[in-house]
């Protein structure tokens, strides 16, 4: 999923100088955590009058050609307009705090809030290129959305290292290219239920119960069946032309067979009835004995 | 804390403008408004648990990435008006952890106690530096099957109930449900009378029935809420929206807007369940076998000190008898001995393990009666609309 407006940039790969042997030229795939992402909003919330915009370490793990970002800090720093200072000594405590509880995510860039890439941009990369070495910085640019004219994304780039293609006649620190890379979410299935949980329109907002999430998840189900029959009846009276791809979804979907399924819907029937049976058996015997143990 | 961040930014950047003059903080009073929600003596008793989205995700992939199954964190946060909001948190490292560093490089040597507490302190002092909340209000632990029970959570819950203001909760998060598409977070405490037994220092019967504790009387539920900043609010619809990639599937002739991420995935309508029951199963097994165990090993300890106690009135039984027969006889008594000296009489047995494995098999049942029942629900609605 493309977590900003798509670019226009073309990614070309020449596999012969991506090899091992240079690992600062190939362009790598990133992936980035929700984690990661709200950790930044929360930091923009936090920031102070003064700042203009945060920024951070993403800390992550890296394999091949691809980067994960599962994590991230936040970092001091401050810019004026002569000036910009990055708390180096923080940020290196910080990620050996963050070390100590997960050993195996190494640093894998930086990130800041607005899009703008700017000398200061640049020198930061250069900072974090030399963190990163010899792979390259990932910078993750979040626009949070609040100026008017922007909209909520994030990008997120590389910058071409020094050594292999130096910008300029003499190559400079504040002198960089931001390439745009793709990026996607990433997540485990299993931490789907909480973004599903932080997504879900109710108000106020509270964990559910098994059932509740059963019942919401067949109102979908009975939503998007009425949505495929709304779009099968215009179909048929010709209002819509019919896509052959939808056709042969919708006849596979129907033609999955249940046949065969009613013996071990059965038997899986009297399993689970079995187990709920033994469950509430066990639970009023413990109730008893706790109550038992008060009598004396 | 403002002259230690300006010393360390001069220190890392030699000539940079010379260190801010730390500001002087002046107390504002309070205005009227507020005084009645802000409680300095932490008189308010705290009624709801309102957790950032934040913490819900950083709970959540820490529990998925913790390949045991106690992944814990600090809780970092404020109450206010009997709302307890927790805005951020830190894992801690597993002792696990820490033992496999100490093996490899020696460098973290020395009490692994001590050097938690050095951990947490640095990281709230660095928590502090950019303006997050450095008020540990709880810790989080990861659990699986609904059992949460468990002598780690009562021990570390105790001990921060001793420190905390409101003495702190416990967020308890369960993986498994969290597999099963359920987000199950649960905010608790320990209960008063837990705390008055725990303080008197015995969990023998006659403490208990004093204050009429059982397992389901050990920590009290607090209700959870979610809380989501506008901003992040704002940054999840734009993740929802108009995110739809401009494939060929027939999503897009359907016209239906989604993403394809961050929509369900429908996993909790399958019918089997990803094959949790075996293992809830088994726990009930275990438990109910160390509960034997130990009830066994509470019946010996009671049989012992009954018998012993039996010995030691017999003694003095016998002592009684005798003086009485010298006094009959017209001579001195023999001396009234310590009987407690001369017979160990052991202390009643604890009852807090069995207590808290009772616990553990209600959870664990518990969560069996729920998952089961969730799959009947399914089995008869699959049922009902085939054609038999």
């Amino acid at each position: 999923m493309p977590l900003g407006s798509s670019s226009s940039a073309i990614y070309l790969q020449t596999s012969a100088l991506g090899s091992s042997a240079n690992p600062g030229r190939a362009l790598p795939t990133v992936t980035v955590h929700p984690v990661a992402l709200f950790s930044i909003l929360d930091h923009f919330l936090r920031r102070t009058d003064s700042q203009d915009r945060v920024i951070g370490t993403l800390i992550g793990t890296r394999n091949e050609n691809e980067v994960e970002v599962r994590n991230c800090f936040a970092v001091l720093h401050s810019e004026t307009s002569e000036q910009v200072a990055v708390d180096i000594e923080y940020h290196h405590s910080m990620f050996e705090l963050h070390h100590r509880v997960n050993p195996k995510e190494v640093i894998v860039g930086w990130y800041s809030t607005g899009s703008n890439l700017n000398t200061y941009s640049a020198l930061i990369q250069n900072f974090y290129s030399q963190e990163t070495a010899p792979h390259q910085a990932v910078h993750l640019a979040m626009e949070t959305g609040l100026q008017e004219g922007t909209q909520v994304g994030v990008k997120a780039y590389v910058s071409h290292t020094k050594s292999s293609s130096p910008l300029g006649v003499y190559p400079k620190a504040e002198n960089c290219v931001f390439i745009p890379i793709p990026l996607e979410l990433r997540f485990r299935e299993a931490e789907r239920s909480t973004l599903d949980l932080l997504t879900s329109p109710h108000s106020p907002l509270a964990p559910l119960t098994d059932l509740d999430v059963l019942s919401e998840t067949l109102q979908s189900v009975s939503a998007m069946i009425d949505r495929v029959l709304a779009y099968v009846r215009s179909v048929l009276a010709g209002e819509v032309e019919g896509d052959a791809a939808v056709g042969r979804y919708l006849l596979d979907t129907l033609n999955t067979s249940v046949k065969g399924m009613d013996s071990g819907l059965n038997s899986h029937l009297q399993d689970t009835l079995m187990v709920s049976y033994l469950a509430n058996l066990v639970r009023s015997q413990v109730e008893v004995s706790s109550r038992l143990a008060l009598v004396t | 804390m403002a002259t230690s961040m300006a010393a360390t930014l001069a220190a890392s950047l030699p000539a940079v403008q010379a260190a801010p003059a730390p500001t002087v903080s002046s107390y504002e009073a309070l205005p009227a408004s507020m005084s009645k929600v802000i409680d300095i003596e932490a008189q308010i008793p705290i009624t709801r648990v309102q957790i950032d989205a934040l913490v819900l995700t950083k709970i959540t992939k820490h529990g998925q990435e913790a390949k045991s199954n106690n992944a814990a964190g600090l809780l970092l946060g404020l109450d206010l008006d009997g709302t307890l909001e927790v805005s951020n948190s830190f894992p801690l490292p597993t002792s696990q952890q820490a033992g496999d560093e100490e093996d490899k490089s020696t460098k973290f040597s020395g009490d692994d106690n001590c050097d938690a507490a050095r951990y947490q302190a640095s990281m709230l002092r660095a928590l502090k530096e950019v303006q997050v909340d450095d008020n540990v209000v709880g810790f989080y632990q990861t659990i699986s099957l609904g059992a949460y029970l468990l002598p780690s959570i009562k021990d570390m819950q105790a001990v921060h109930q001793e420190k905390l203001r409101h003495g702190g909760v416990v967020v308890v998060h369960d993986v498994t449900q969290s597999s099963r598409g359920i987000a199950s977070f649960r905010a608790f405490r320990l209960t008063k009378n837990f705390t008055d037994v725990q303080r008197k220092g015995k969990f023998n019967s006659q403490n208990l029935v004093e204050h009429g504790l059982t397992f389901s009387s050990v920590f009290e539920e607090i209700p959870v809420e979610v809380r989501k900043s506008a901003l992040l609010n704002a940054f999840l619809g734009g993740l929802k929206e108009a995110r739809l990639e401009p494939d060929f599937s027939p999503r897009s002739a359907l016209g239906v807007k989604e993403v394809r991420t961050l929509g369900s995935k429908y996993g909790v309508l399958d019918l089997n369940g990803p094959g949790q029951v075996n293992r809830n199963l088994e726990q009930v097994i275990e438990r109910l076998d160390e509960y034997k165990t130990e009830e066994g090993n509470v019946a010996y300890l009671t049989r012992q000190s009954a018998r012993e106690k039996a010995r030691a009135e017999l003694y003095v039984q016998k002592r009684k008898e005798e003086n009485a027969a010298r006094v009959a006889q017209g001579l001195a008594p023999l001396p009234e001995e310590d009987v407690s000296r001369l017979f160990k009489i052991p202390g009643e047995p604890s009852r807090l393990e069995s207590m808290l494995l009772l616990g553990q098999i209600d959870g664990y049942t518990r969560s069996l009666a729920v998952a089961s029942s969730d799959v009947l629900v399914k089995t008869y609605a699959t049922r009902s609309s085939t054609p038999l």
